[in-house]
């Protein structure tokens, strides 16, 4: 569904719907699909959401379903069969817009409604302290000189890690194709292996990197998000000069074919809740950021992120237009 | 702080009367989730977190610890039991752990696992204490050519579980390599082996090829033979206790398992399976009864199970010096850290040294907790086995089944489960060994990726493998190690033609 | 190497088929990979690894099959493996089609049951039923971990 499209038949709906669909959401025997292992990042969001959600009485009841596999993309090719389900959500993110590309899934997120943008961690690139690379533009020059010499670590192939890595490479003038990006099953490996110093640089999560980077083992050399972090000194690649804004956002989705009046109730619902007490406390527990973008500005954030990331999958070499 | 008194201090937390009920109740929760296939210590932690929530940081941690524990033991014991390996690093312990509970002995195999876990937790929470720092500084210097050099000792130690025929047990471990080819490569993001089905993508998972050929094929095979031999499982035969004997031979194994468990398992990659298994096949090279393995040797559950529990207490040496979550468990505690805003690494130790300390001490009250708790319980576990034969094994499909889909609830895992179990079948009645199939799924794709990691980092360069001391003197013993029998067995033959 | 019959051993053949076969699907799979790795070894290495290797097994498992003969091997029942697969196979049906895990492990327990020789099918139903009723009970409650849920696990309220 356009975006138009949804705005005009949302704004005839909207004002009797807002009115049934507080009444209606406290009925509703929510279900939310996290399409991942229990105690991954995406499970961990469907169950705060749950939490914050019963706490504050705004469901009936939630339940969290877990369907694993391949990034994600098992679950939303169950997720998108659900035509017109009004009482499941599905919780998703930034890996999944490269997950579908890099597997070829046949199901894709613009087969999903969109309902809100939850929360965002912003990326980092870490060198050994001892490295004779200083900022980000030593790790540029670095990459125009020699790229197969500069060898980043990070997580899984295709991920946020590596897409950020071709961007890196790309904005500073080098060839994304001829990065030499080395994926490692954990945040523990891979931050061994950059301590250890056997890779140039590391790329992750801001969080993941914190203590070693608080404690001096690791110099932070950038971060992604387009402003500093609050109380975090490492400028950002936009201040040093390098084109890179990335971060690694989690939202939530509605099965296809649900009714504008049951969007606006989901919209309602996940507005209430991320406004909530309980969410809050959920957030500053799993020390997340609140990125809550609601249900139209995040469609059409969706659709430059899916476009994006194309991009940077292709100039990668992983993709094959 | 001087460690000792350090670790004084967090005894005497750990002591009081509430903390210790709290342990008492997370080795409880913990042995309960934990005896579930498929629902490992890791998952077992993740789902009772949010229990420990509700206490303060002391008797969360301690729970927490308890939980663990109890989660690592409850997979030992359904290894042991009913031949079902709750998690990869039970595996070994199910090799000779099952087949002495089929003899009577599942007693002293449940009792030798449980001191065995105790003493190996305790030499390796004291190794935390004293060479953690040390320790940590090899274990970041370890690089993929020096992983990949320890998959190579690995590999060649395999053969010890091939059983009577190297090209049998050979052409076992190859199906596992094939089927750890299966899904995404790590290292393009590309699939492969996985016939257009999405649930492939993610690979082979371990337990539901374990659970698959161990529980689900032994089914099939007993019951298939059932009107040739009544299999009699008598609960138990001789002492329900360990005999002085059975200490005799559980000592040293033990020890030596520690030694291998804890060194690897502080390595960022080095997890519980390499130690384990290592350690089951030094038992069964050194054992003074090389006839009783493959039919219930103890030296073989109490080696294994003493390297499974000096690893796990292994990876909390990068976790707290570091703070590098090194296995699933690990990022599970880095998360319990985190509830209360606290990030493991050098700061911890220096900023909230009695929580550091706490959870050390608590380690070794949970490890105390849950030998106390088990021994007694050895008799009531054993009565299991009593338990007819047809609801023992419907029991244990049941249970299999449940571990299969709790974790990754999908029909095709059930599929899966269902064609292993054939498979398994198939491997008994041809005489082919199982083990050997579920350790190259275990070991293939991690050798592979250290191996291609490496050689990504040094530009395709071969030199880089033993350029590093570590990895040549590892290539050097696997070498040793591979050609030693063949040496052995040369001379042999020479002296006496009797092969 | 006990050579009980001269005859040749036909499982051993069938085992080196399965294996030559194995090894051409993964060779085959192998040749449809087209990312390679931009440095060092690509993805393609190890399945020309494991496809040789188990080529040189398919022919070591042939000659085994000729030079050791047919070993005496027990005949097996066959009903209690047809039970125990149809409880399988019953399990993946049920859950597939939505039946839920609850009637799913209620056939399950009886059919295995059923193939160790046990025939009061009723009780063996009800063990299974319980045995299923206890366990979804535990996950969804205590775990809250979801397991397949059929029209009797809604009716206990998810």
């Amino acid at each position: 569904m356009s975006v138009v499209k949804f705005a005009r038949s949302g704004a005839i709906a909207a004002t009797l719907a807002t009115v049934l669909a507080t009444s209606a959401a406290a009925q509703m025997e929510l279900k939310i699909i996290a399409p991942a292992a229990p105690g991954g990042g995406w499970d961990q969001t469907a169950r705060s959401l749950q939490q914050a959600m019963t706490a504050e009485k705004l469901v009936k009841s939630a339940q969290v379903i877990n369907i694993p596999g391949a990034g994600g993309t098992v679950g939303l090719a169950q997720f998108v069969n659900n035509k017109g389900d009004a009482n499941t959500l599905m919780v998703n993110g930034f890996v999944m817009v490269g997950a579908i590309l890099l597997n070829k899934s046949p199901v894709n997120l613009t087969q999903v409604t969109p309902i809100a943008r939850l929360t965002e961690e912003t990326q980092v690139i870490v060198v050994p302290a001892n490295s004779p690379i200083k900022d980000a533009k030593d790790l540029a020059a670095a990459v125009k000189k020699d790229v197969a010499r500069v060898t980043f670590a990070g997580g899984s192939a295709g991920g946020a890690d590596h897409i950020m890595a071709g961007m890196f490479v790309g904005a500073s003038g080098g060839d994304a194709s001829k990065v030499n990006y080395v994926p490692f099953s954990g945040g523990g490996e891979s931050l061994a292996a950059i301590m250890g110093g056997r890779v140039t640089a590391g790329i992750s999560g801001y969080g993941e990197y914190e203590g070693q980077i608080k404690t001096g083992r690791l110099r932070a050399i950038g971060v992604s998000s387009p402003q500093r972090l609050p109380g975090v000194n490492v400028p950002t690649f936009k201040e040093q000069g390098i084109d890179l804004v990335l971060t690694n956002w989690r939202s939530v989705v509605a099965a296809p074919g649900i009714t504008p009046e049951q969007r606006i109730a989901f919209d309602q619902l996940i507005e209430r809740t991320v406004k909530s007490k309980a969410w809050q406390e959920q957030l500053k527990q799993k020390g997340w950021d609140n990125a809550f973008l609601p249900s139209k500005a995040f469609q059409t954030f969706l659709e430059e992120e899916i476009v994006r990331v194309g991009g940077v999958l292709k100039s990668l070499g992983l993709v094959k237009s | 702080m001087d460690p000792i008194a350090a670790l004084g201090q967090g005894l005497v937390v750990a002591l009081q009367p509430m903390n210790l009920l709290y342990a008492l109740i997370g080795v409880l929760l913990g042995t309960a989730v934990g005896v579930l296939p498929g629902i490992g210590p890791a998952l077992t932690v993740a789902l009772l977190l949010p229990v420990t929530f509700k206490l303060d940081p002391a008797g969360s941690l301690i729970m927490f610890a308890g939980i663990y524990y109890g989660g690592m033991y409850g997979g030992s014991t359904t290894a042991i039991l009913i031949n079902t390996p709750g998690e990869s690093a039970s595996l070994a312990t199910a090799l000779e752990g099952n087949k002495m509970a089929k003899a009577g002995r599942g007693g002293p195999a449940l009792a030798t696992a449980a001191i065995g876990s105790f003493v190996a937790g305790t030499i390796a929470t004291v190794g935390i204490v004293f060479l953690a720092p040390w320790l940590v500084e090899v274990a970041i210097k370890f690089g993929p050519e020096d992983y990949f050099a320890l998959m190579c000792v690995a590999f060649i130690t395999v053969s010890a579980t091939f059983g009577s025929s190297p090209i049998r047990g050979l052409t076992s471990l190859f199906v596992g390599l094939a089927l750890g080819l299966v899904g995404i490569d790590k290292l393009t993001g590309q699939s492969r082996l996985h016939f257009g089905v999405p649930e492939l993508l993610d690979g082979v998972e371990i337990t539901t090829l374990a659970v698959g050929l161990f529980a689900v094929g032994e089914a099939l095979y007993v019951a298939s033979r059932r009107h040739l031999i009544q299999e009699k499982i008598e609960p138990v035969r001789g002492s329900l206790w360990m005999t002085a004997q059975d200490w005799a031979r559980s000592w040293k194994p033990w020890l030596r398992g520690t030694l291998f468990g804890f060194p690897i398992g502080a390595l960022p990659a080095g997890g519980a399976e390499i130690p384990t298994f290592l350690s089951y096949s030094t038992e069964r090279r050194l054992t003074k009864y090389p006839q009783e393995f493959g039919h219930g040797a103890i030296e073989g559950v109490a080696g294994p199970e003493a390297a499974n529990n000096a690893s796990a207490a292994g990876t909390l040496v990068p976790l707290l010096t570091l703070g590098l979550p090194t296995s699933a468990t690990a990022a599970m505690m880095l998360a319990g850290f985190q509830q209360y805003g606290l990030n493991p690494g050098p700061l911890l130790f220096a900023e909230r040294p009695d929580l550091v300390w706490g959870l050390i001490a608590s380690l070794f009250i949970a490890n105390a907790m849950l030998l106390i708790l088990n021994l007694p319980l050895v008799g009531l576990w054993v009565r299991l086995l009593s338990i007819p034969q047809p609801w023992l094994y419907a029991g244990i499909l049941v249970f299999a089944t449940m571990g299969t889909i709790a974790a990754k609830p999908s029909v095709v895992e059930l599929i899966m489960l269902a064609v292993f179990g054939v498979m398994g079948y198939l491997m008994r009645r041809y005489d082919y060994p199982i083990a050997p199939v579920v350790i190259g799924l275990i070991l293939g794709p991690v050798a592979e990726q250290q191996l291609r990691r490496a050689l990504a980092i040094s530009l395709g360069d071969p030199l880089v493998l033993v350029q590093s001391p570590m990895s040549a003197t590892l290539l050097a013993i696997a070498f040793a190690a591979l050609v030693a029998p063949f040496v052995m067995r040369g001379l042999g033959k020479f002296k006496s033609d009797t092969d | 190497m006990q050579s009980q019959d001269r005859r040749v051993d036909p499982a051993g053949i069938v085992v080196a088929a399965l294996l030559a076969v194995l090894a051409g699907l993964i060779f085959y799979d192998m040749t449809t990979l087209t990312i390679t790795q931009t440095y060092g070894v690509g993805p393609k290495a190890m399945p020309i690894v494991v496809a040789t290797g188990l080529i040189l097994l398919a022919i070591g498992n042939l000659v085994l099959a000729f030079r050791d003969g047919f070993p005496e091997r027990e005949q097996p029942a066959h009903l209690p493996i047809v039970l125990i697969l149809g409880g399988l196979i019953a399990v993946i049906a049920l859950i597939g089609i939505g039946g839920g895990f609850i009637l799913a492990m209620t056939i399950l327990f009886a059919a295995t049951a059923a193939a160790f020789g046990r025939r009061a099918i009723l009780v063996d139903l009800a063990i299974g039923f319980a045995l299923g009723l206890g366990t979804y009970l535990m996950f969804s409650k205590l775990l809250s971990l979801s397991l397949p849920a059929g029209p009797l696990e809604r009716l206990l309220g998810g």
